[in-house]
C-alpha cells in the first residue's frame, strides 16, 4: 500500500514458503510491515513437508511439527499475506517501488512491494549424474536421504525390493557434492549430519539392523560433534567407514558394495541389504527461473550470488532484492532461520531509509 | 644405519635397489612435476579411495593410486622414489581411476614417471621391460605391434594348445584370412614403405627413439640403423 | 502425501532424465574453432550418417559408409576373424570401405606398456593416420578399443596445448602431411551399434537362446568418458550401451554380473610379461564371475585385449581347477554369425582358445561339417589353385 512518500511501498515481497521464507516473513511482520508471501505449491513448509521429511537436525524433532508451528504463526500474524499456487513472472521497477507480476489460480495480479526476500530454496541432486555408479535407477534398493525420510515418517523402513526390514543398510556420503567432474565442487554441509541421523533412527528403528556410513570427511561442525557424531557411535554403534563408494552392483539378491578399506590400504567389497545415497544439494528449478525473472546474478553453480560476503550474508547483485536460505547455497535449517531474520532486517530498513528520505 | 630422512627404511639397502641422495629424489619428483600433462593430472586428493577401490592392480600387487596421488601431492620425494621402484610398473594402465571426483588421474602420473623412469635409465625400468624388447622392436621397426609369427607355443604355453597349431600352420592360416592387407606374418598386417619411412621420421624427430638408448642400449643401436639407413635410402635428412 | 513412500519412490526411479551440466560442453566447438583459427582441418563426417547420444546428451555423428579401417595390432595379428567379420559385415551391408597399407599401429603400447614413447610422438602417429584417411577421403573407423580411448586422449591434450600442436605440425610438414583432426573419433563398436537395427534385418540364425554377459572396455569407456555411447532405452543411460545394444537387437539374452565395471586384467604389459596377473583378474573377477552369476553360453567385448585376456586365461586356469570354460569373441563375430558368416572362414575361431563349438551348436551350425569346408579352402590354397583366399570365396 502507497504511503504519501509515494516512492517508496511499505510491503515486502517474500518468494517461496519454505523455512527461510517462513521465518523471513515472519521477522518482517514482527517488525511492522506488510508482508505478501508467494510459494508455488498448494502449501507451506518447503521441502521438508513436500518431501515428508521425519525429523530434523540436531534434536529430531518431527519437521511436520517444528515446520507447521512455524506456519500455523505466520498464518495468524497481522500484515501476512500468503498466495499460494503462485508464481512471479515478471518484475521490474527500482528500491521502494518494485511491480511483480504474479500469476495465480484466478488470474495474473499486479503486487507492489519495496524489498523482496528470495528464499526459493534447492533440490536434491539426482544421483543418476553421479560419477561413481551407485544404481539409483537399476537398484530398488538404492534409495536417497529423502527416500528414507519419507519411509521414516511413515513409520517403516522396508527393502523396496522385497518389502523385508533390512539387516544391513549402508550410507554413501557426498552423493553429488566436492566433484569437480560434475561440476558441484562445493560441500552440500547438511548430509553428514542428516545422514548420521537417520542412521540413529534406523538404528532405533530396526536394533537388529547394522548400519554403515562410507565417508569422505565428516562434516560434523560445532555442537553436531558431540549432539550427533558422538552418540551415533557411542550409543548407537553406527560404523563409520573412511573411504567412500565407487559402485553398487547387484549380487544375488543383495547389493555389492566397492570401496577401500582405507585401513590396509586394499580394494574392499561387502554385501548390503539396502543403500542410502546421501545427494547433495543444488538450487531449485525456482531459484534458477527467480534469479532470471529477477535479474538477480548466480554463482557458478546456479545459487543465488551473494553480494557481499562474508559478513553481510543476505544481499544480491540488484539493490532492493535480498535473498535467505538454500537459494544461496547448502544450509541447514539454523542459517534458514537466522538468514530470514537478516534478510528481513536489511529488506525493512531499506524501505525505511528509503520512506525516511523521500 | 637407519635413514633420518626415511625412517620407515631401516637399512639403506633394504629395498634391493640402490638408494641415492635425497637431492637426487628431488630432481627426479621435479621432472615429474615439470611435465606439460602434471598440472592436468594432479590436482589435490582428499583420500576418498575410490581410485583403490576400482583398480585392478590393488586387489593384486602391494599398489595403491592413492599413494601415487599423495606422495606427488604431499611432493615427498621419498615415497616418490619407493614408488618409482616398486609400484609404477604394476599399473595396469586401464584407467579406471579417472574416476576420481577431484578429476585426478593417478594412472597419468604414472605414465609420466615410467617416461621418466625409462629415461633416466632406472635399474627398475630396466628391469621392468627385460622381455619387452620384442615388442618394442617389432613396433618401432615394421608399423604394427603385435604380429602372427609371436604366437609361438615357447611363448605362451598357458595360452592353450591353439597357440601351436597357429604357429604350425601360420603360413596357410593367413593365406586364408579374406581381408588383403591380412596375409602376412612378419606383421599384423601389410605396411607400406612409405609409411614405415613416416613412422621412422616420427620416432626420430619426436625423442621418442632415443629414450630406448638408456633402456636396452643393443636395441637402440639396431632400430637406429634400420631407420637411418632406410632414411638414406629415400634422400631424407634429418 | 500419504502415498505409500515405496512407492513414490520407485515411480521416480523408473525413468532417469539427465539434465545437462558443466560436463554437457561439446568439445565440437574447440575442434572447429582451432579449424577457424587456422591450426588444423577437420576431416568432417559424411553426410550418409546416424546420430546417437553420448553421456552427458551431447550428439555423435556416425557415418555409414566409405570408411578407413584403422586396423588393430593384436586383432589382425592374433584375431583375425575379430577384423575380418568387421569387412565382412560391412560388405555384407553394401557399404564401400578402404583398407588401407598407409596405417601405422597407434602405438599406445608403446606409450602405456612401456611408456617408450612421448605426447609428441602419439599425438604424431594419431594425426599421421588421420591425415593418411583424409587423403584418400575415406572417414576413420577405429578397430581397437584402446587407439579409440588412446586418440580421444591425445585429441584432448591437443585441445588443450597449443605448444604440443606446434610441436606435432612441426612433425607432420617434415613428413609432407597435413595437420587433420576428424571430427569425430569413431571406434566400429559405435558404427555396429548405429547399424544394429539394419543389421538384425538381415539376421538368419536364431539367437534367442543364446545367454550373453558383455564385458565393456576400460578404454572405450573410461577415457574421456563424455564422448562414449549412452542410451537412456539400454541399462536406463547409467552404463554405455554399446555391444548390449546390438546383443539385444540380435534377440540374445543378455545378463548382468556383479563384476560388470571391473577391468579384464589386460594390463598391456602384464599379459606378455607378468601373466600371473592377467589371468587371477581375468579368470577370478570376470569369467569365473560370470559364469556362477549369468551362466552365459558366449562373453561378448569390443576391444582387442579384452577379447585376448578373457579368451587365453582360461586354459591355464582351468588346469588350476577353476570355474572356466565359456567362449569370448567380439561382438562383431557374433554380429556376423548372427548374419550367416561362416564360423571359420569368416569368424576365424579355430584361433581362439576357450571351446566355441557347444555354442555354435545352439546357434544351429554344424561345426564340424563348417570345418571340413575350411579345411578344402585349405586344401586349395596348398595344392596351389589359389594363393589367398579372397572376398568372393566367403561373401556369400
Amino acid at each position: 500500500m502507497k504511503g504519501p512518500a509515494d516512492m517508496c511501498t511499505e510491503r515486502v515481497l517474500v518468494i517461496g514458503g519454505g523455512p527461510a521464507g517462513l521465518s523471513a516473513a515472519q521477522a518482517v511482520s514482527d517488525l511492522g510491515v506488510d508482508v505478501t508471501l508467494v510459494e508455488r505449491r498448494s502449501f507451506l513448509g518447503g521441502t521438508p513437508i513436500a518431501e515428508n521429511y521425519a525429523s530434523l537436525t540436531p534434536f529430531c524433532q518431527p519437521a511436520e511439527e517444528v515446520v507447521g508451528s512455524m506456519v500455523e504463526r505466520l498464518k495468524s500474524s497481522e500484515r501476512v499475506e500468503v498466495v499460494l499456487d503462485s508464481e512471479v513472472s515478471a518484475f521490474e521497477g527500482e528500491p521502494g517501488a518494485f511491480v511483480a507480476r504474479v500469476a495465480t489460480p484466478s488470474g495474473e495480479r499486479e503486487l507492489h512491494c519495496g524489498s523482496v526476500i528470495l528464499a526459493t530454496g534447492f533440490q536434491h541432486f539426482d544421483p543418476g549424474r553421479e560419477t561413481q555408479m551407485y544404481g539409483y535407477y537399476e537398484y530398488p534398493d538404492v534409495i536417497a536421504l529423502q527416500d528414507l525420510e519419507a519411509m521414516l515418517k511413515a513409520g517403516r523402513v522396508a527393502r523396496p525390493s522385497n518389502g523385508e526390514p533390512p539387516k544391513r543398510v549402508c550410507f554413501v556420503q557426498c552423493v553429488g557434492s566436492r566433484d569437480r567432474q560434475i561440476g558441484n565442487e562445493y560441500c552440500s554441509k547438511v548430509c553428514c549430519g542428516v545422514a548420521s541421523k537417520e542412521a540413529i533412527e534406523v538404528r532405533e528403528h530396526l536394533p537388529d539392523c547394522e548400519v554403515f556410513i562410507f565417508y569422505i570427511d565428516m562434516r560434523m561442525y560445532g555442537y553436531w560433534e558431540n549432539q550427533i557424531y558422538w552418540p551415533a557411535q557411542e550409543r548407537h554403534h553406527i560404523q563409520y567407514v573412511k573411504g567412500i563408494i565407487s559402485e553398487v552392483l547387484q549380487k544375488g539378491d543383495k547389493l555389492l558394495v566397492r570401496g577401500e578399506d582405507t585401513t590396509m590400504g586394499r580394494p574392499m567389497e561387502t554385501l548390503m541389504d539396502m543403500v542410502v545415497l546421501s545427494v547433495g544439494m543444488e538450487p531449485s528449478p525456482g531459484t534458477r527461473a527467480m534469479a532470471r525473472v529477477l535479474g538477480v546474478a548466480q554463482n557458478k553453480y546456479g545459487f543465488i550470488e551473494s553480494a557481499h560476503p562474508p559478513l553481510d550474508t543476505v544481499s544480491t547483485s540488484r539493490p532492493g532484492v535480498f535473498a535467505a536460505g538454500a537459494a544461496l547455497g547448502p544450509a541447514d535449517l539454523e542459517d534458514c532461520a537466522s538468514g530470514g531474520g537478516a534478510a528481513a532486517a536489511r529488506a525493512v530498513s531499506a524501505i525505511r531509509a528509503l520512506a525516511a528520505a523521500g | 644405519m637407519p635413514s633420518t630422512t626415511a625412517p620407515h627404511r631401516k637399512r639403506d639397502d633394504a629395498a634391493g635397489y640402490a638408494d641415492v641422495p635425497y637431492a637426487e629424489k628431488q630432481r627426479l619428483f621435479e621432472l615429474v612435476k615439470a611435465d606439460p600433462r602434471y598440472p592436468d593430472y594432479l590436482y589435490g586428493c582428499y583420500e576418498c579411495g575410490i581410485c583403490v577401490a576400482v583398480c585392478p592392480s590393488a586387489r593384486f600387487y602391494d599398489f595403491s593410486p592413492r599413494r601415487i596421488a599423495q606422495a606427488a601431492a604431499r611432493e615427498d620425494a621419498e615415497l616418490f622414489y619407493q614408488q618409482f621402484q616398486e609400484d609404477i610398473w604394476e599399473c595396469s594402465q586401464c584407467f579406471s581411476c579417472l574416476r576420481c571426483p577431484r578429476g585426478n588421474n593417478p594412472g597419468g602420473i604414472i605414465t609420466i614417471m615410467r617416461e621418466v623412469a625409462i629415461n633416466e635409465g632406472m635399474a627398475s625400468a630396466k628391469e621392468a621391460l627385460e622381455g619387452y624388447s620384442r615388442i618394442i622392436y617389432k613396433i618401432m621397426s615394421t608399423g604394427t605391434q603385435v604380429s602372427p609369427d609371436m604366437l609361438q607355443p615357447d611363448a605362451f604355453p598357458d595360452w592353450g594348445p591353439e597357440v601351436k597349431d597357429v604357429s604350425v600352420n601360420l603360413d596357410l592360416w593367413r593365406r586364408a584370412l579374406p581381408p588383403e592387407t591380412h596375409h602376412t606374418t612378419t606383421t599384423g598386417w601389410a605396411v607400406a614403405e612409405r609409411t614405415l619411412i613416416e613412422l621412422y621420421l616420427i620416432w626420430l624427430e619426436t625423442g621418442a627413439l632415443s629414450m630406448i638408448k638408456e633402456v636396452d642400449a643393443g636395441l637402440h643401436m639396431i632400430l637406429e640403423e634400420v631407420m637411418e639407413e632406410r632414411l638414406e635410402e629415400e634422400g631424407i635428412e634429418l | 502425501m500419504s502415498a505409500d513412500p515405496v512407492n513414490v519412490l520407485l515411480t521416480k526411479k523408473r525413468k532417469f532424465e539427465r539434465e545437462p551440466d558443466g560436463r554437457s560442453i561439446d568439445f565440437h566447438e574447440r575442434v572447429f574453432e582451432l579449424e577457424q583459427a587456422g591450426e588444423w582441418t577437420v576431416h568432417r563426417v559424411p553426410e550418409d550418417h546416424i546420430e546417437v547420444e553420448t553421456k552427458y546428451g551431447n550428439v555423435k555423428k556416425i557415418p555409414r559408409g566409405h570408411l578407413w579401417h584403422h586396423k588393430s595390432c593384436g586383432q589382425c595379428g592374433h584375431i583375425p576373424g575379430y577384423s575380418t567379420s568387421i569387412f565382412w559385415i560391412m560388405r555384407k551391408l553394401g557399404y564401400d570401405y578402404e583398407d588401407p597399407r598407409d596405417q601405422t599401429s597407434c602405438t599406445a603400447w608403446n606409450y602405456y606398456a612401456s611408456a617408450t614413447s612421448n605426447p609428441a610422438a602419439q599425438a604424431a602417429v594419431a594425426l599421421r593416420n588421420f591425415a593418411a584417411a583424409y587423403e584418400t577421403g575415406f572417414y576413420p573407423l577405429i578397430h581397437c578399443g584402446t587407439s579409440y580411448g588412446h586418440y580421444k586422449e591425445v585429441r584432448s591434450e591437443l585441445l588443450r596445448h597449443p605448444d604440443l600442436r606446434d610441436e606435432v605440425r612441426k612433425v607432420l610438414a617434415k613428413l609432407g602431411k597435413a595437420m587433420v583432426m576428424p571430427e569425430e573419433i569413431v571406434h566400429y563398436s559405435e558404427w555396429l551399434h548405429a547399424l544394429r537395427d539394419e543389421i538384425a534385418a538381415v539376421q538368419v540364425r536364431d539367437f534367442s537362446q543364446i545367454a550373453v554377459t558383455v564385458h565393456p572396455a576400460c578404454h572405450y569407456y573410461k577415457l574421456v568418458e563424455g564422448d562414449a555411447i549412452y542410451d537412456p532405452d539400454i541399462y536406463g543411460g547409467q552404463r554405455t550401451a554399446v555391444v548390449t545394444g546390438i546383443a539385444q537387437a540380435l534377440g540374445a539374452d543378455v545378463r548382468s554380473y556383479s563384476t560388470w565395471f571391473d577391468c579384464c586384467g589386460f594390463g598391456f604389459r602384464h599379459i606378455l610379461v607378468q601373466r600371473d596377473f592377467t589371468r587371477s583378474f581375468a579368470t577370478m573377477r570376470k569369467i569365473e564371475v560370470m559364469k556362477e552369476e549369468a551362466d552365459p553360453d558366449v562373453v561378448l567385448t569390443h576391444d582387442t585385449g579384452c577379447v585376448t585376456a578373457l579368451d587365453k586365461s582360461q586354459f591355464a586356469a582351468r588346469a588350476h581347477g577353476h570355474n572356466v570354460g565359456v567362449p569370448v569373441m567380439s561382438e562383431a563375430q557374433f554380429a556376423a554369425l548372427a548374419m550367416g558368416a561362416h564360423p571359420f572362414k569368416v569368424c576365424q575361431l579355430h584361433w581362439h582358445s576357450a571351446n566355441y563349438r557347444p555354442l555354435l551348436e545352439k546357434m544351429g551350425i554344424d561345426w564340424q561339417q563348417a570345418w571340413a569346408e575350411f579345411q578344402q579352402q585349405l586344401d586349395k590354397l596348398e595344392n596351389g589353385g589359389q594363393q589367398f583366399v579372397t572376398w568372393a570365396d566367403v561373401d556369400a
